[in-house]
């Protein structure tokens, strides 16, 4: 080749290798500051909360993509505002991965409110403890003894209190309070019941029947559909599991993983049979969205719905306001003799001040007032006098459905309870006469409370937290293989082998170190 | 090119400097080039390099970046545990599988559309394929992932309707969600996306060939199956080492194509996992996800060091082979 050949010829090389470059400089831009929550110039100079001043501006991440509100506006954030003289900047997670990230990269906003890294967050050198907060700025914030013992880490702080949560006294001595959506539930399409001659749906097997004649009649309706994240529960229940895969279960006294509870087995075998006998697609294990299965139900296209209690009731207002006109019917609580529900639970998530956070006193100031009776309510119910009056019996008589989302979303009911307690929410169930409210009051029946099994967390950075997170990823890979095995032998076959990778991982170590912790902390509750 | 020519005989220091700068002054142009590459490798790639000590370290994030020299040491540990991992086997083979089949596949496709396109005489055609060839390249792959479900869903995918229709299956594909597929899909989808960009580079190389060659060949009767094979290919060669050397040493990402990530990242699930879990995915979920650094680190590691070794024997064979090799 002669030189102006290869000058061409390099010099075309130089400019596809630079372009390749620029292009993939650009992407990674893009992704880095997709999401990231700056803080607001405005809010950096500004007062501390008080009230006629200017409210002051906090961050707030949520580590939630599905969460329904993303915004702090409507009538309830207005009335927060109002009181605390704070308000929100709310940033949306998009993934899984966008909190641990912004962990990495130090880029952590004021607040930050999370189910699913609360122990990784529980670190003084990421966020304020309450307790030397509440001791600075608050000091008349009281929080009782047990949510503070389960909150308390290795160090002897605690950095959050989670929501959702009460004592089985606190549920007892509250009779409207039922119970949250965080339960499982099915909802079957009414008009094809009926069509159907509506046969008995009292037990699984009564269930599966149905469910292969809708099949046989409506070969294009999918029998089940699941969305991604309530697939396992109600059936699980129903096999009588006593609690999630990554969960714990108790038998006098000590303490296992659930995956190995002899039931589960059980469990995997029907999950595989609905999938063999092609009641479930199989893409439903690889929903990346919780959106798919609700178009699924209400478009028509599916049979059941498989969500939370609050399925059926939800369902039936959207197909209504899509000018549908069938409605869906709630599969009862239980379906056999064995169901049961654990609540091991210390409540769904809380809020961290992070150490990034430019005004901890107007937070730790915020969330007293959110964990204040008005501010509980207020969160909860809505504004009262507009939303709902109180009722003397000892609930609230809400003036619109709780069970409408698009209502509920788009006022900021409920979903700002960055602090709250299971009594308020369970009550926001309580509406006479609603299939929800009838589910709650089922499963309150088949309910066991074992909260000390909830204490039974990992310290982050520990050897067991790895352990634990490698042995639940495992099975995250490993179960689908199970539920999509071509027969039962081989779903039996791959469940032993699940099992066999978790002991070479170290479950027995994971359990004897999990007994030893039980042993510990139970008496917290007692 | 001349600055490249050194004047012979230079005798004191004094002159051979005051030589150096009189040419450094006539290259400046030049050195500001390189200098400014050297300064983007220096920042990019080797400054952040002193993060591979957390390898062998026993890393938590929330000490920051002072930790990495504070944490203890902890040897191979990291390095250990990945090598034990039950799904170290299935991993590795997926890594390597999806790469290899990748190169296979797609370094050889846009070196026969350049040929193709070479030999359409049809202007208007040859760039109209041309520019509807390339234009995939500017798609990301999160988009393209996005509109594959609306071609391949098992449920509302225009192919399984298309081939349901036509009678040729009588059961959807699960294309996306089954592990038979994704590796096809992958490199299907790659050669889809990129063919048309590499294509420029040998056109390139096509077009710098002396016409010449292909009137001579013409008058002594060589047909045109015998003048792309040589003429245009022997003219392409110094290119397709270069390239394939690039390709090689970034094998495990990819390849020229790159993508390995992304598509094991977007196409995976977890029902196509036995086949699209690979090194990198892998590493960014106990990385990122379980915030285990040090354990991350040491699996990039490993790859880093395969790839260096692949380069390195690749440049080695082909300088044995062919003569032209890329250091």
């Amino acid at each position: 080749m002669n030189r102006l050949v290869l000058k061409r010829l390099y010099s075309s090389l130089v400019v596809v290798l630079v372009l390749a470059l620029l292009s993939a400089c650009s992407k990674s831009n893009g992704g880095g500051n997709q999401g990231t929550p700056e803080a607001s110039p405005s809010a950096a100079g500004s007062e501390p909360a008080s009230h006629g001043k200017d409210p002051v501006e906090l961050s707030l991440f949520i580590d939630a993509p599905w969460y329904p509100v993303k915004e702090w506006k409507g009538p309830v954030a207005d009335k927060i505002t109002e009181k605390t003289g704070v308000k929100l900047k709310v940033t949306i997670a998009t993934d899984d991965k966008q909190l641990p990230l912004m962990i990495a990269s130090g880029d952590l906003p004021d607040l930050v409110f999370t189910y699913a890294n609360v122990d990784r967050l529980s670190d003084s050198k990421l966020s304020y403890p309450w307790n030397e907060l509440i001791a600075n700025y608050a000091p008349d914030f009281k929080i009782d003894k047990t949510r503070i013992a389960i909150h308390t880490m290795d160090d002897g702080n605690f950095y959050t209190v989670r929501n959702a949560f009460a004592t089985q006294e606190e549920m007892a001595q509250n009779k409207y309070s039922l119970g949250n959506d965080g339960n499982p539930g099915i909802a079957v399409r009414e008009d094809i019941l009926k069509e159907l001659g509506n046969p008995p749906l009292r037990t699984l097997d009564d269930f599966v029947k149905v469910l292969g004649r809708v099949k046989e009649k409506y070969p294009d309706m999918i029998p089940l559909t699941m969305d991604k994240d309530w697939m396992e529960q109600y059936f699980l229940q129903q096999s009588g599991v006593e609690g999630l895969l990554d969960g714990w279960y108790e038998r006098d006294g000590k303490v296992d993983y659930v995956l190995r509870q002899p039931e589960t087995l059980e469990y995997f075998k029907f999950m595989n049979s609905l999938y063999r006998s092609g009641f479930i697609l199989a893409e439903n294990f690889a929903y990346t969205n919780d959106q798919i299965d609700d178009q699924y139900a209400t478009s028509g296209k599916a049979f059941a719905h498989s969500h939370t209690v609050s399925v059926a009731d939800s369902d039936n207002i959207k197909v209504k306001n899509n000018g549908g006109s069938f409605t869906f019917k709630l599969l009862p609580s239980a379906l056999s003799d064995k169901t049961v529900s654990v609540s091991s639970g210390l409540g769904f998530a809380g809020t961290f001040i992070t150490k990034n956070n430019k005004d901890p006193e107007a937070s730790i100031k915020f969330i007293q007032y959110l964990a204040s009776e008005e501010g509980k309510k207020l969160t909860m119910f809505g504004v009262e006098g507009v939303h709902w009056t109180w009722n003397d019996e000892g609930y609230p008589n809400l003036k619109y459905d709780p069970s409408d989302s698009d209502f509920v979303n788009g006022n900021g009911i409920k979903w700002w309870y960055l602090y709250n307690d299971g009594v308020t929410e369970g009550m926001l169930s309580y509406v006479p006469g609603t299939q929800k409210t009838q589910a709650l009051m089922e499963r309150k029946a088949f309910t066991v409370y074992k909260p000390a099994l909830g204490l039974i967390q990992t310290q982050p950075d520990s050897p067991e937290k790895t352990l634990k997170t490698k042995i639940d990823e495992m099975v995250k890979n490993e179960k689908v293989k199970i539920y999509l095995a071509k027969s039962e032998e081989e779903a039996v076959a791959n469940y032993n082998n699940m099992l066999k990778n978790a002991e070479k991982l170290g479950l027995q170590k994971l359990v004897d170190w999990a007994n030893e912790t039980y042993q510990k902390k139970k008496d917290l509750f007692q | 090119m001349e600055w490249n020519t050194a004047p012979a005989n230079v005798r004191s220091t004094n002159g051979r400097q005051a030589l150096f700068w009189k040419r450094f002054k006539k290259q400046k142009l030049l050195h500001l080039f390189v200098g400014l590459g050297i300064v983007f490798l220096l920042i990019f790639s080797y400054s952040p390099m002193f993060g591979i000590l957390m390898a062998f370290k026993d890393y938590s994030i929330s000490t920051g970046i002072q930790g990495i020299f504070t944490s203890e040491w902890v040897g191979l540990d990291h390095f250990k545990e990945f090598v034990n991992d039950y799904q170290f086997g299935t991993i590795v083979r997926n890594t390597l599988m999806l790469s290899f089949l990748k190169v296979l596949f797609t370094f050889p496709a846009p070196i026969l559309l350049a040929i193709l396109l070479n030999e359409a005489k049809n202007l208007r055609f040859k760039r109209f394929v041309q520019t509807v060839s390339y234009l995939p390249h500017f798609i990301s792959w999160v988009v393209v992932v996005g509109i594959s479900f609306s071609f391949f869903s098992v449920d509302i995918g225009v192919v399984n309707k298309a081939l349901m229709g036509l009678g040729i299956i009588d059961k959807p594909l699960a294309i996306l969600t089954s592990p038979n597929y994704f590796w096809g899909l992958s490199v299907g989808s790659a050669v889809w996306k990129e063919m048309g960009w590499w294509t420029i580079i040998f056109l390139a190389a096509i077009a710098g060939i002396n016409p010449s060659l292909y009137e001579a060949a013409e008058m002594d009767g060589a047909g045109r199956l015998a003048r792309i094979r040589h003429i245009t290919f022997p003219g392409m060669k110094g290119t397709i080492v270069v390239v394939l050397i690039l390709t090689i040493g970034s094998i495990l990402g990819g390849g020229l194509v790159g993508s390995n990530f992304e598509q094991a990242f977007l196409f995976g699930n977890t029902i196509n996992n036995p086949t699209s879990e690979i090194v990198q995915t892998y590493a960014f979920k106990v990385g990122l996800k379980d915030g285990r650094f040090s354990y991350a680190a040491a699996i990039d590691l490993i790859q880093s060091v395969i790839s260096v070794i692949l380069i390195f024997s690749s440049n080695f064979i082909a300088k044995r082979a062919s003569g032209s090799s890329l250091f």
